[in-house]
């Protein structure tokens, strides 16, 4: 029962990491530009990332290599949203203008 | 050494013009006082002038806020000396100086402060020995070479509160508690990654927590730790991951939606949100969190006035709720101080259009 239940844990958190991993990969793809995909290219991921890392800890089980996985998924959680940061502010440094949604009549050809 | 500038000019010469350089310290007040009572003592007519100096360029729009808090400074610094001059004749000058240029070190601040005194005939610089312009570092010790290779006679002023070179050197108890604080955190992770059962990973661990400590504590901490409030703050926090965890799974899905949806309506707007709390740890756990949490993105922080993009208006709907804002401030300042008005009610945001500024 106990070992059914963490198998399909293990199953979900997998699914649900590889689809916010997905939606940030078609994020990058398909938004307009530099600011709103660092919105997707890094957080969407973290919680991708942070999900699997979660079905990794649960597939482990109880031992010591568990722990390296959440403070793993500690680190993620504070490096990326800086990562995300940094790009936004170096972009907004080098004079780039955000996308707005009027710009979408002429902004079509990027 | 600083006896020279003491004697030149602080007794020997009666001063009746001085120079009150200002920023925003504890003992300004103090500093604003002591010059002009020592100055009433010495002449009876005084003209006080007061400067601020800019390490900016006034004109940038990131300094803009800088120079209005100059400004408010000054204003406030001549109500100051009105009030302890009471009947005695004190004439108030004030300036903001490096207002078209920047200043950068303490030379430039002693050259900028040397060409006022020689335009208006100064006596005697008052300086305030917390006397920190811009967000430079502690600089005391090398303006007043500075002002002494210029030429200019000062003194500084006696206040209560011991000036924070001092303060650095080591106040006993703090030192003690940045030691401490910084041992036990280091020791904890060298056993998270080690074993704590096995006495060798104690011993080394116990090494290794204390060379850290040792060389580093000054460096993590660059507040005063308190006894009581931060291993409180330590258990809020635990309290705030899951609840930032909540929010991060919600946004992730409303962004998802969004994204997945073959019209993709997405609205990117640029916002201004002036937040209210400190500089440092708790704004840096803050923009942390509203980067983290997906739709808002944090582009810039200067000081307390975030520049964030945001992807969707219910993320920046929740963003201008300040629920973020009102979590850290409870993290930080506890219960009390988290039942603050939104940003959208004390009027703090704003939404800019494609442009940066």
């Amino acid at each position: 029962m106990i070992e059914s239940l963490r198998f399909w844990a293990i199953i979900v958190l997998v699914a649900f990491g590889l689809f916010f991993t997905f939606v940030s990969a078609v994020g990058v793809l398909r938004l307009p530009d530099v600011y709103a995909r660092a919105h997707t290219a890094s957080q969407a991921d973290t919680l991708g990332a942070g999900l699997a890392l979660a079905a990794v800890a649960i597939a482990l089980g109880w031992q010591h290599a568990t722990v390296y996985t959440v403070l793993l998924l500690f680190f993620v959680f504070i490096t990326n949203p800086t990562a995300a940061h940094a790009i936004a502010r170096s972009a907004a440094e080098s004079g780039i203008d955000p996308w707005t949604t009027d710009d979408t009549e002429e902004g079509e050809s990027k | 050494m600083s006896n020279d500038g003491h004697q030149e000019g602080g007794f020997a010469v009666a001063a009746d013009r001085l120079l009150v350089p200002l920023s925003d310290t504890v003992t300004v007040r103090q500093t604003v006082g002591y010059a002009v009572r020592s100055g009433l003592e010495r002449s009876d007519e005084l003209e006080v002038h007061l400067v601020v100096a800019l390490p900016h360029e006034a004109d940038l729009p990131e300094s803009r806020h800088h120079t209005a808090d100059a400004e408010e400074l000054l204003s406030k610094a001549a109500n100051w000396v009105r009030e302890d001059a009471g009947s005695a004749s004190v004439t108030v000058e004030t300036a903001l100086l490096g207002t078209d240029e920047y200043l950068f070190g303490p030379r430039d601040f002693a050259d900028t402060f040397g060409d006022y005194a020689q335009e208006h005939g100064i006596d005697l610089v008052v300086l305030d020995p917390e006397y920190q312009p811009g967000a430079t570092a502690q600089m005391l010790q090398s303006i007043e070479r500075e002002l002494e290779r210029v030429g200019l006679a000062y003194d500084e002023a006696p206040v209560e509160r011991p000036a924070r070179h001092e303060r650095l050197v080591g106040d006993g108890t703090e030192r003690f508690d940045r030691l401490f604080a910084m041992f036990w955190i280091s020791y904890g992770f060298y056993l998270v990654l080690g074993d704590p059962t096995y006495w060798f990973d104690l011993v080394t661990g116990a090494a290794v927590a204390g060379i850290v400590s040792v060389s580093l504590a000054q460096i993590t901490f660059t507040f005063p730790l308190d006894r009581v409030q931060s291993p409180i703050r330590t258990v809020r926090f635990a309290f705030y991951v899951p609840y930032l965890l909540w929010e991060i799974v919600k946004s992730n899905l409303a962004i998802s939606l969004v994204i997945l949806r073959p019209s993709m309506p997405i609205e990117p707007t640029m916002t201004r949100v002036n937040t209210r709390v400190r500089s440092g740890l708790p704004l840096l756990a803050l923009a942390n969190s509203i980067t983290l949490t997906p739709g808002t993105l944090v582009v810039r922080a200067d000081d307390q006035r975030l520049l964030v993009h945001t992807l969707i208006p219910s993320a920046r709907e929740g963003l201008f709720d300040g629920d973020l804002e009102r979590a850290i401030r409870f993290v930080f300042y506890g219960r009390e101080s988290a039942a603050i008005p939104t940003p959208r009610e004390r009027g703090d945001t704003e939404i800019i259009g494609g442009d940066d500024q």
